[in-house]
């Protein structure tokens, strides 16, 4: 009995302490080492061009040897408050939908139908973009764009350039639609999180649907929607094949819809094979370290703002 | 004055509803555009070839993708391999072990972050760690920037699982006597098999997809190779490839291997699902028979 | 007739964080006896129950003063081997709890634990152990197919089986019924009763009618002080406190 019990004694031990060690490198190590990793290789980059410069340049030049980020993250930013801008409404209509409207069948379909467009691996929504959608916009939507908002001042200058297809408006449609799926299932999730008695209450004032929505549903879930809303932006400034098919890698701030762009996650994508230089690949990694860095914030917030619901809840 | 207002309430009312379905309807509609196109390119295209014999030359149009197809199951296994028992054990710490430690608990909000974290950036850490030093492209590194993804991902969703599991059962196994480790491999980790399956299933769908992590790891190769220091074709980054390339039966065989791609994930989301389902419908049938 | 002393409990307080939840409980338990802890909702008898067998250092914050002395020792002190008192002392919960495996490997599981790897001894224990707890004529032809398949009150039954197939000295109940069906209440508490002869029974319970019908002692607790304890004939016919008097014929909850 007593080796028995020693045997599980140190089994106990050891469990605890390797389980620990593994939940320690994931937690800890693990993140550490990409920051510092990106931080170390981009060294020459940053001593060269410093924080300021590197942000605000525009002169990306490989063969210079000048590098300017800021048309990438100006692009990033761009494309995706653009997409934000379209699927947050979209997202929150569909969630209405599912949870207000549509008969049980209906349900189980379309919430199946948006976890399929989840499914879909982001490099397809690429090739579909370019094979398919590209050519629409360039011949169809975008010159039917320009036609009715071109005349309009100051929209107009949104829609100037020749229609390519492979810009700043493609790309956002096409993002947009690959954060929908995501954003739409917090959305409804947060709005089944509603108790029942809240909406019975304000039916029960004489309330028509849409008022129990916009007066009671949504100011209930509304910081569960902001934070998945910024978690979204989260993700979707990670985008990489989409965009890469749908930019057009042109290292310009873009000034209107129908140009072409680049983003960070496109430079990557593009050009981490095509550097030849030290300084060039440095500030690849340079660029990888603000995107780590901008997207860790960003996901930060976004975890806090949740937390914060939830603590009030618990209450 | 009042009959008005109401009426106008009920028009907006309709209105508003009305926009919501064709939220909906948007959704849809994107939905089956894509798979649609996706369903009958892909379709068209789908022959012997694709899966018996190596990409041919650029231009010409002959060949298929077979060192893709097994490129691709090599480095998803591998990275499965690699990424998932660590993402179990720290998962398992999480939930059984590090509940009231502020530090761990941190450490746990830190991997729920980087389940988000753009996976170009897992690729690059990897092109500077492994890549360089070796000099050329390796599956090696494809690999295990697949299972950096997955490590947060399986921690994440083996800690939710193992939530489920009420706290009641836990105890009744210390009550009988048995060690931490013992009530963790023995009623735990059963209890929560279905579930902590269906996150290993979810994530290794999630990682066939990924392109960016392999673009500049395992990077391409038109060949057959089982070298994992050498460069190893991915479906993924053949498809990149070919799409973006000028030549139209490239193309072709684009949509074909991004069929056979999509349709593998949605399987595997669909048995996921259903596994989910069983579990779900078991415990309906549970609580029914306490009923009676 | 002298009663046996199987525990003794002395000056008990406990303490959950700042929380003075038990205060100075003195009470003795009697061997091969069914003694019954009753009190309204939050007057801690089931934390009480809860120190018997140490539960509360499963969790943080918790912190025990005074004794209970089993066996010639205080099993609160901090050199006690928690894995065999329970061993000894051992508890049925509120909600039945099947182990996600089979009839027949729940039974075995805590008699695995101690080692016990003899096909023929498990066997013979996992029969006796069913046998005791009534169960063994309804589960004896699926034994190997899941408990999770029994209902509530087989499940129950099944850990009762599976707490004394390890043959404790003492058992634990925390309103081991509140979940089930009168019939299988009634099963249970014919249980209880036979057990008895074997081991020594402490049982919580919110359900009065219960307490007179099976336990040998009553003790009556209130806010976290045990008011009165003794015979449950005494306890409930002629009781000695005003408070008890009170609670048993149902002036408050």
């Amino acid at each position: 009995m007593n080796s028995l019990t020693e045997k599980n004694f140190l089994i106990e031990k050891f469990t605890k302490y390797f389980l620990g060690f593994w939940a320690i490198f994931t937690g800890f190590i693990f993140p550490f080492t990409i920051f510092f990793i990106l931080l170390y290789e981009s060294r020459l980059a940053i001593k060269h061009f410093g924080i300021v410069h590197f942000l605000t340049s525009t002169d990306w030049d490989p063969v210079k040897e000048s590098f300017g980020a800021l048309p990438m993250i100006a692009g990033t930013l761009i494309s995706t408050f653009i997409a934000i801008l379209i699927s947050a409404p979209v997202s929150i209509g569909i969630a209405i939908f599912v949870t207000e409207i549509a008969p049980r069948w209906l349900k189980g379909i379309v919430v199946s139908a948006i976890e399929l467009l989840a499914a879909i691996p982001s490099i397809i929504y690429g090739m579909w973009g370019f094979l398919i959608l590209a050519g629409v916009m360039r011949n169809k939507v975008e010159p039917f764009l320009q036609k009715i908002f071109g005349p309009i001042p100051i929209i107009g200058k949104f829609f100037a350039g020749t229609p390519t297809g492979v810009d700043v408006l493609t790309t956002s449609l096409v993002l947009s639609i690959m954060i929908i799926p995501f954003m739409a299932s917090v959305v409804k999730d947060a709005f089944n999180l509603v108790p029942g008695v809240m909406k019975e209450s304000a039916y029960g004032l004489g309330a028509t649907k849409w008022e129990v929505i916009k007066d009671v549903v949504i100011p209930y879930t509304a910081s569960g929607i902001a934070g998945g809303l910024i978690l979204s932006t989260g993700r979707a400034l990670g985008e990489t094949m989409a965009v890469t098919f749908l930019a057009g890698n042109v290292p310009q701030v873009p000034t209107s819809l129908l140009q072409p762009f680049t983003t960070i996650t496109v430079a990557l994508a593009n050009q981490f094979t095509e550097a030849d230089t030290p300084l060039y690949l440095s500030s690849l990694f340079y660029l990888s370290l603000f995107l780590f860095a901008i997207s860790f914030i960003i996901l930060i917030i976004a975890k806090l703002m949740v937390l914060r619901i939830e603590k009030k809840w618990k209450k | 004055m009042e009959k008005i207002t109401l009426l106008k309430r009920k028009i907006i009312n309709k209105v508003m509803l009305f926009i919501s379905f064709l939220a909906a309807v948007y959704g849809l509609f994107w939905l089956f555009w894509i798979l649609g196109t996706l369903f009958v390119n892909g379709f068209k295209y789908i022959n012997l070839t694709l899966f018996t014999q190596d990409s041919g030359p650029p231009g010409l149009n002959i060949g298929g993708l077979r060192q893709a197809f097994v490129g691709h199951f090599i480095i998803t296994v591998l990275a499965t391999i690699i990424g998932v028992p660590i993402g179990l054990f720290a998962g398992i710490y999480y939930a059984e072990y590090g509940k009231n430690s502020r530090f761990f608990q941190a450490l746990r909000h830190t991997t729920d972050i980087m389940v988000s974290i753009p996976s170009i950036i897992m690729g690059a850490v990897m092109y500077a760690l492994l890549v360089v030093p070796l000099n050329h492209f390796n599956a090696l590194a494809g690999s295990i920037a697949l299972a950096m993804l997955m490590i947060p991902v399986i921690s994440v969703t083996t800690y939710e699982m193992l939530n489920l599991v009420p706290y009641t059962l836990r105890e009744a196994a210390y009550a009988i006597g048995a060690y931490k480790w013992q009530m963790i491999k023995d009623i735990v980790l059963r209890s929560a098999k279905v579930g902590i399956l269906t996150g290993v299933i979810l994530g290794v769908a999630r990682i066939s997809g990924e392109t960016a992590p392999l673009l500049f790891t395992s990077f391409n190769n038109h060949y057959l190779s089982f070298d994992l220091l050498k460069p190893m074709a991915s479906l993924t980054v053949t498809i990149f490839d070919y799409a973006m390339s000028p030549y139209k039966y490239w193309h072709n065989q684009a949509w074909a291997a991004s069929f056979c791609l999509t349709f593998f994930i949605l399987f595997l989301f669909l048995i996921a699902k259903l596994l989910l389902h069983q579990k779900i419908q078991f415990f309906v049938k549970k609580s029914k028979k306490e009923e009676k | 007739m002298t009663e046996k002393v199987e525990i003794e409990v002395r000056n008990l307080n406990f303490y959950y964080g700042k929380e003075h939840t038990l205060k100075n409980i003195n009470l003795k338990i009697y061997k091969n006896r069914v003694t019954a802890l009753i009190g309204p909702s939050g007057c801690g008898k089931t934390t009480f129950l809860r120190c018997f067998n140490r539960m509360h250092d499963l969790y943080v914050g918790n912190r025990y003063e005074g004794e209970i002395i089993f066996q010639g020792r205080n099993i609160l002190s901090k050199d006690i081997d928690l894995i065999e008192l329970r061993t000894k002392i051992g508890m049925v919960f509120q909600k039945p709890t099947p182990f996600p495996m089979s009839i027949f490997d729940n039974i075995a599981y805590g008699l695995r634990l101690r080692g016990i790897k003899n096909k023929k001894e498990l066997t013979e224990k996992v029969e006796k152990a069913l046998k005791e707890a009534a169960l063994w004529d309804e589960v004896k032809d699926k034994l190997h197919s899941s408990a999770l398949g029994l209902s509530g009150g087989q499940q129950q039954r099944l850990c009762i089986a599976r707490a004394i197939a390890v043959e404790p000295e003492v058992l634990l109940f925390d309103e081991p019924t509140s979940a089930l069906d009168p019939i299988s209440t009634a099963k249970i508490e014919e249980l209880i009763v036979q057990l008895k002869s074997k081991i020594t029974i402490v049982i919580v319970t919110h359900n009065m009618q219960q307490a007179a019908r099976i336990s040998d002692y009553t003790a009556f607790m209130y806010l976290g002080e045990l008011i009165e304890v003794g015979p449950t004939e005494k306890i409930f016919t002629n009781p000695e406190k005003k408070l008890t008097e009170d609670y048993i014929t149902g002036r408050f909850g």
